[in-house]
């Protein structure tokens, strides 16, 4: 059927026309010129998208798995969060692993979002960390508080930029939860443990 | 996480001792590494973890049963302006401490900041409940002897968990005892029989900053699988920024950034 439909010379040129439109219609952070419209760019989609009131819970999901997809290294930040542990685990583990940690990121966020209240984010300056490495410090302004600090570490990876660590506070999510996982793994004897406590914590089954 | 709460009420404790003590004890964790300047430290030193996380059950029991379920009434019931006034009115009481320890890392600057903040705030202030001095361009920022000790150099130490009063290390509760020196309120109260007074101020901002923190703890418990190795990481990670910050500022600012080691890659 597919083929009849690419060969129908109207049809071809309407699937055409969709390419070109879902192309256009692709966030490309790949293109972002620089690391602080990168994050100017990721606070603008999720502040437009992700904090509606009038989307339900699992939209609201799809919608935080798209954006932590685009701009997050999720594999990198995986990685890092197992720590040295990484290297004895399994291919399959490696994947389940990697599978439930960003459902258990994605579930968390999108609570978050939609508990927003208003809160704007402030990009600052850029500063260089490494060879790869650009740190961008923000501030989430609130109505009723101080300002968060909140940084931001971008790697560039093959001309794309991606986000590999935040910051709120001096204190890194990722240096958190591999001190979380690390001792989920010690306790428990084994990264098999840490995969039935996030099976436990996101309700997956094996 | 329970924040700082009720002060260690022993009679009449004789406060030199105390201070030479603290000193004592954190001189002594000069040998232990120093990080203060250098990049990010990811491992904490928790030689007496199943003490800590006996102390950690007991203070999380406490919370969740009576600390939390206050701060949250709290919160509630005050509208903001007088929120702000309580937290206003206990940072300038803290006013001194920060002087002490501002002048201790040689942060002259700063130290004339927070005494001109606790002059205006006093005065224009009314008796602290306001700040005035931060619409002025003056903004407050915390210090303390732990604090000092990290600029100087002394590592944290070993990790402990204080009962009630939460997450800490050798040196930041060293810390804790040798700020109660520079205390004018705690120095009086105690001088004068009225521990009450410290106990109460004590008791106040704990729920005030409790009450400020509902959101992050909730995430905490909520994103951790175990909480305890959560918070500890937090804490030894929250403590070291700001003795990064400081040692910067004693050095004259620069653009370090102090990041996690993310290309030990596994």
């Amino acid at each position: 059927m597919f083929q009849r439909i690419t060969t129908h010379p109207r049809r071809r040129f309407l699937l055409g026309a969709l390419a070109v439109m879902a192309l256009l219609a692709l966030p490309r952070p790949a293109l972002a010129e620089d690391p602080t419209a990168f994050i100017e760019g990721l606070g603008q989609k999720a502040l437009t998208s992700l904090t509606t009131p009038d989307i339900n819970q699992a939209e609201r999901e799809k919608r935080v798995r798209g954006l932590l997809r685009t701009y997050f290294d999720v594999d990198t930040i995986a990685r890092f969060t197992l720590g040295p542990n990484w290297r004895n685990a399994t291919d399959p583990q490696k994947a389940e692993y990697i599978k439930l940690f960003e459902k258990m990121i994605v579930t968390t966020y999108a609570q978050r979002f939609s508990e927003y209240s208003g809160q704007e984010l402030k990009v600052g300056k850029a500063t260089k960390a490494s060879d790869r490495d650009t740190v961008v410090s923000s501030q989430i302004i609130q109505q009723d508080g101080p300002p968060i600090s909140v940084e931001w570490r971008v790697r560039s990876k093959n001309g794309q930029m991606k986000v590999i660590d935040v910051l709120v506070e001096g204190i890194s999510m990722s240096v958190t939860q591999r001190s979380d996982f690390s001792a989920v793994i010690q306790t428990g004897g084994g990264i098999e443990a840490l995969l039935a406590s996030l099976r436990e914590r996101t309700g997956s089954t094996n | 996480m329970t924040a700082a709460s009720a002060r260690p009420s022993r009679r009449q404790p004789n406060l030199f001792a105390a201070l030479g003590l603290a000193l004592l004890l954190s001189l002594s964790l000069g040998a232990c590494a120093n990080n203060a300047q250098s990049g990010y430290k990811t491992e904490i030193n928790d030689p007496i973890e199943p003490v800590n996380r006996a102390i950690f059950a007991f203070n999380d029991m406490f919370d969740r049963f009576l600390f939390e379920p206050v701060a949250k009434i709290y919160d509630a019931v005050f509208p903001g302006f007088v929120k702000s006034g309580v937290q206003n009115f206990m940072r300038n009481l803290r006013a001194p401490i920060v002087v002490a320890n501002n002048l201790l890392q040689g942060e002259i600057g700063d130290a004339g900041v927070a005494t001109a903040r606790f002059l205006i705030n006093t005065t224009t202030g009314v008796a602290g409940l306001v700040d005035v001095a931060a619409t002025q361009g003056l903004m407050h920022e915390d210090e303390d002897f732990g604090q000092t000790l990290g600029v100087w150099g002394v590592g944290e130490g070993m990790y402990i968990v204080l009962p009630l009063l939460g997450p800490s290390s050798l040196r930041d509760a060293a810390g804790k005892v040798a700020d109660l020196a520079v205390d004018p309120l705690f120095v009086w109260s105690n001088n004068t029989h009225n521990n009450w007074v410290y106990l109460t101020r004590g008791g106040v901002e704990a729920i005030d900053n409790r009450a400020r923190a509902i959101k992050a703890v909730e995430d905490l418990r909520k994103n951790s699988l175990d909480y305890y190795a959560a918070v500890r990481s937090a804490y030894g990670q929250r403590r070291g920024a700001l003795i990064r910050d400081d040692a910067r500022q004693q050095q004259g600012g620069g653009a370090a950034v102090a990041m996690p080691d993310y290309d030990e890659e596994y």
